[in-house]
């Protein structure tokens, strides 16, 4: 009974006018903005290399240490998996003086775009009417006079629904994957397919949750020009205007200091206060070695070379002339160590807030489906949150490789020229250590997705519940 | 008969539940916006406050656009602080940086409130006209009156359009009212001025979504085709097209990537201040002065580059999106306020031009360093440098897909 409900269902969708214009729009807009997509990624890709090939090439006539922290700083190259979706990798790049405004004004289009935006409103727009528009036609009432169980009904319209979406949808995904696969540019590995599958899969999910919602609100209508206008209600808020609050939401609730006073006041305790407090202990610190030492009397107010002079001809002058300077480096050693504790008190507490705040503003935002499908795909294909973090793990760990490398190497040269000032001359690092940046396995990204999925199918089966209840009370006359 | 008509609509549309959620959703959109955005706005006040250079400071940075509580678009660029040296720019950006998730979704401004829902609610008020009109059996009644099919279509718009316009200014301006009482918030007579524009502009932009779905309406003989067909063609021109344009755009005019420009500056002044030491690592006297001049004009030489590309790279885009009214929108709203793609352009150039001057003092050993100023465009300007452009064909726009749809009308089968 529930396969004829469904084919019953998928075979009214079909032909209805509906479906052609969905089906129209979706296998013109994927394909095109894939197309477009796998273009810009090729672009990337030779900007990319162009500025690894300057990078090396300067490396080889210009390389010195003092400077070089500047120019090889670690890079994400794009992923191949951009072919579809961009999450994160919008080149915006508000830390350099030409940032890009066009990403700002209008955000890319991609594969999540679409389906977040008119996958959800296509799953409302087919089924806005599923339970009282077939009241209004008096359908409703013939079926259920046959005996046919409601739950089955209701199943059945959802499953129907949703299969008839996926149609022009894998349709227009297949078109995609020849654009991308015919890219002699383009190298997807299995990886990339097995997370192109977990897609897919939200996908469903996040279009049966759609078309659960426009069944719930259908059945809890008695006309569908009403129920139209709730589902466009509801559809706006979870998926226009809940992510883009969220954050903000979270700054309310969670506030964290702004980066810039905490950095100003930073510079405060470290620099300003630091001198400060570092005269004053070495003061105190080289008083005691004064007081010891009467050699040393009138030692303040001796010019650099009166000292150099002194030290030459008297060697007890000599002799406590190095312990005033060992007490003086220990006054301001003091102060650095005390001031830098206090600055990292404060950037830790900055980090830990701002840490809560992104969680919060997460945690809120997965009660929109739109903001789970998101989190998911930018994941899945190495384009979003997670992937930041993985990226600063591989900078962070290049870094200390490089750090021990440019040590061996200063050595190196101060053992082959000891009067070179090591930094400030040309080096030979043909063998340093370059960043290379890989992809995080996909086991690892699947762990991950798991809370939003987790939230989408929860959702899901909760407004399923709701759906039936409404349903099995609704009146069909 | 207008006038009847008209007033008939708004009794109508008092009395529907559509008009009662739309509202509801409106004015509570509308009211958290700038609420949200207002509170975001004080935010980078209290930054500016801190970051405000002192006296002789090299530091160009503005205070953040009262506007942009409306009207966000590229405040956030264009508040930063830009400190200047000899070896380039140093940029500070503002306090968002820590929370990621606000670069996944954009800012909830006015202006994204009206060009996403306010066009939604707009086709809402207009998709089922003529279409329920005639499955109710109400067309054909009142067109067996002596009244002409094109006043019944003026009637129509005109009381639906007051009824979302009234309550969408009313609303707005409540808000707008609301946030000028709060006194962090300094609103001079030019920002009311702009916001009186933006409101208008907004009313036209809700005009033409409203033709759009009478015309549609006036093509479909049934309401529930006619809200499809509208509904896609809303997400197409709100959302498909002007995202999907910026990267067409790309690939025809070839920019760098703002990356590789960062990359060549730090690689053009590392290299040149190598040049001040000898092999042996010894500092060459006498040199320094050449070298800003050097690490100057290879960089501005970069930049004139990297402008003519990424101007013609705008202007493209731009031309390509405005087929969208979303997109027409977007652009004269922003440059209204203050915080479009041109405005933050010449602020640009005005940094570059300071920056040139400042590196001529540190040459000439001039203390302290001129302050940073910048006028924003006057209203007039902006109007005659685009934004006319575009609300011209935002109201060109509205006006033929009303004549459209009255042509509909004229062929419509009201049986």
């Amino acid at each position: 009974m529930l396969s004829t409900i469904i084919g019953k269902e998928i075979h009214n969708q079909i032909l209805s006018f509906r479906f052609l214009v969905t089906a129209l729009l979706l296998i013109i807009v994927i394909p095109a903005t894939v197309l477009v997509l796998t273009n810009d990624y090729v672009r990337q890709l030779d900007d990319y290399s162009r500025r690894q090939v300057e990078v090396e090439r300067y490396l080889e006539r210009y390389a010195h240490f003092n400077r070089l922290g500047n120019i090889i700083e670690p890079s994400q190259p794009p992923v191949p998996l951009m072919t579809l979706v961009r999450g994160l990798s919008a080149d915006t790049g508000l830390d350099s003086f030409d940032n890009d405004p066009l990403p700002v004004v209008f955000p890319l289009l991609d594969l999540t775009f679409i389906v977040v935006i008119l996958f959800s409103l296509a799953g409302i727009v087919f089924s806005y009417d599923s339970v009282c528009g077939e009241r209004e036609d008096g359908t409703l009432k013939l079926m259920l006079a046959n005996g046919v169980p409601r739950a089955k009904i209701l199943l059945g319209k959802i499953v129907g629904g949703t299969a008839t979406l996926l149609i022009p949808f894998l349709i227009a995904t297949l078109l995609s994957l020849f654009i991308i696969l015919l890219n002699p540019r383009v190298a997807w590995k299995g990886a990339d397919f097995g997370a192109l599958a977990l897609i897919l899969l939200g996908t469903i999910v996040y279009l049966a949750l759609f078309a659960v919602l426009g069944t719930l609100i259908s059945a809890r209508h008695r006309s569908s020009a009403s129920s139209i206008m709730t589902s466009l209600f509801v559809w706006v808020v979870m998926v226009l205007v809940i992510p883009n609050l969220s954050p903000y939401a979270a700054s309310f609730f969670r506030p964290a200091p702004s980066q810039i006073k905490v950095n100003r006041e930073i510079f405060r305790l470290t620099q300003d206060e630091r001198d400060i407090l570092g005269n004053r202990l070495a003061k105190e610190k080289t008083a005691v070695v004064l007081k010891e030492y009467s050699v040393l009397a009138g030692v303040e107010r001796m010019s650099e070379e009166d000292v150099k002079a002194r030290i030459l001809k008297d060697a007890a002058f000599a002799a406590a002339y190095e312990l005033y300077g060992k007490a003086d480096q220990a006054g301001w050693d003091e102060a650095n160590a005390r001031q830098s504790a206090l600055a990292e008190v404060l950037q830790k507490d900055l980090e830990r807030r701002e840490k809560a705040q992104t969680k919060l503003a997460v945690g809120l935002s997965l009660a929109s489906p739109l903001a789970d499908f998101t989190y998911l795909a930018t994941d899945l294909t190495n384009t979003g949150m997670r992937n930041q973090s993985h990226f600063v793990d591989l900078s962070r760990r290049w870094g200390e490789t490089f750090g021990k490398y440019q040590d061996r190497r200063m050595e190196e040269m101060k053992k082959a020229n000891p009067t070179a000032d090591v930094w400030n001359i040309a080096a030979d690092v043909h063998d340093m250590p370059r960043f290379r940046y890989t992809e995080e396995p996909l086991a690892a990204r699947l762990k991950g997705v798991l809370a939003p999925l987790a939230v989408l199918l929860i959702m899901t089966l909760g407004l399923f519940v709701a759906a039936f209840v409404s349903f099995l009370r609704y009146d069909p006359r | 008969m207008i006038g009847t008509i008209a007033k008939k609509e708004i009794v109508n549309n008092l009395l529907s539940y559509k008009f009662f959620i739309v509202i509801l959703l409106a004015s509570v959109l509308i009211f958290t916006s700038l609420f949200v955005m207002a509170r975001d706005y004080k935010a980078r006040l209290a930054d500016y406050q801190i970051n405000k250079p002192a006296a002789g400071e090299a530091i160009a940075v503005l205070p953040p656009n009262p506007l942009s509580i409306l009207a966000k678009g590229l405040d956030e660029s264009m508040a930063r602080s830009i400190g200047i040296g000899v070896t380039g720019f140093d940029v500070q950006s503002g306090q968002k940086s820590g929370n990621v998730i606000y670069a996944f979704f954009p800012a909830p401004d006015f202006v994204y409130i009206v060009k996403l829902v306010m066009s939604l609610v707009a086709l809402l008020f207009g998709f089922d006209q003529i279409s329920r009109e005639k499955e109710d059996g109400t067309l054909k009644l009142a067109l067996s009156n002596s009244v002409s099919r094109s006043a019944l279509l003026a009637g129509k718009w005109l009381g639906n359009f007051f009824s979302l316009a009234v309550p969408f200014t009313i609303v707005t301006c409540l808000g707008i009212a609301l946030v000028g009482l709060d006194p962090a918030i300094r609103l001079s007579a030019g920002h009311l001025g702009r916001m009186a524009w933006l409101v208008a502009l907004s009313l036209v932009y809700i005009a033409l979504f409203l033709s759009l779905g009478f015309l549609v309406s006036a093509l479909t003989q049934r309401s529930a085709s006619s809200l499809v067909v509208l509904l896609l063609l809303w997400a197409g021109l709100v959302f498909v097209l002007p995202n999907l344009g910026t990267l067409a755009a790309r690939q025809i005019v070839k920019v760098p990537s703002t990356k590789a420009l960062s990359e060549k500056r730090q690689q053009i002044w590392t290299s040149e201040i190598l040049k001040t030491y000898t092999k042996e690592g010894k500092w060459r006297e006498g040199t320094w002065n050449d070298r800003i001049l050097a690490i100057n004009r290879e960089s501005n030489r970069l930049e004139e580059d990297y402008r003519r590309q990424a101007d013609r790279l705008v202007r493209l885009s731009k031309t390509i999106n405005r087929i969208s009214p979303a997109a027409g929108f977007v652009y004269a709203a922003t440059d209204i306020a203050g915080t479009g793609i041109g405005e933050d352009s010449r602020l640009k150039e005005d940094i570059i031009r300071h920056k040139n001057r400042i590196v001529d003092d540190i040459i000439g050993n001039k203390r302290p360093f001129p302050a940073f100023t910048y006028r924003y465009r006057s209203l007039g300007r902006v109007l005659a440098e685009g934004s006319l452009i575009d609300i011209a064909w935002l109201l060109a726009a509205a006006l033929i897909v009303f004549g459209v749809g009255a042509a509909a009308l004229r062929r419509y089968d009201v049986r």
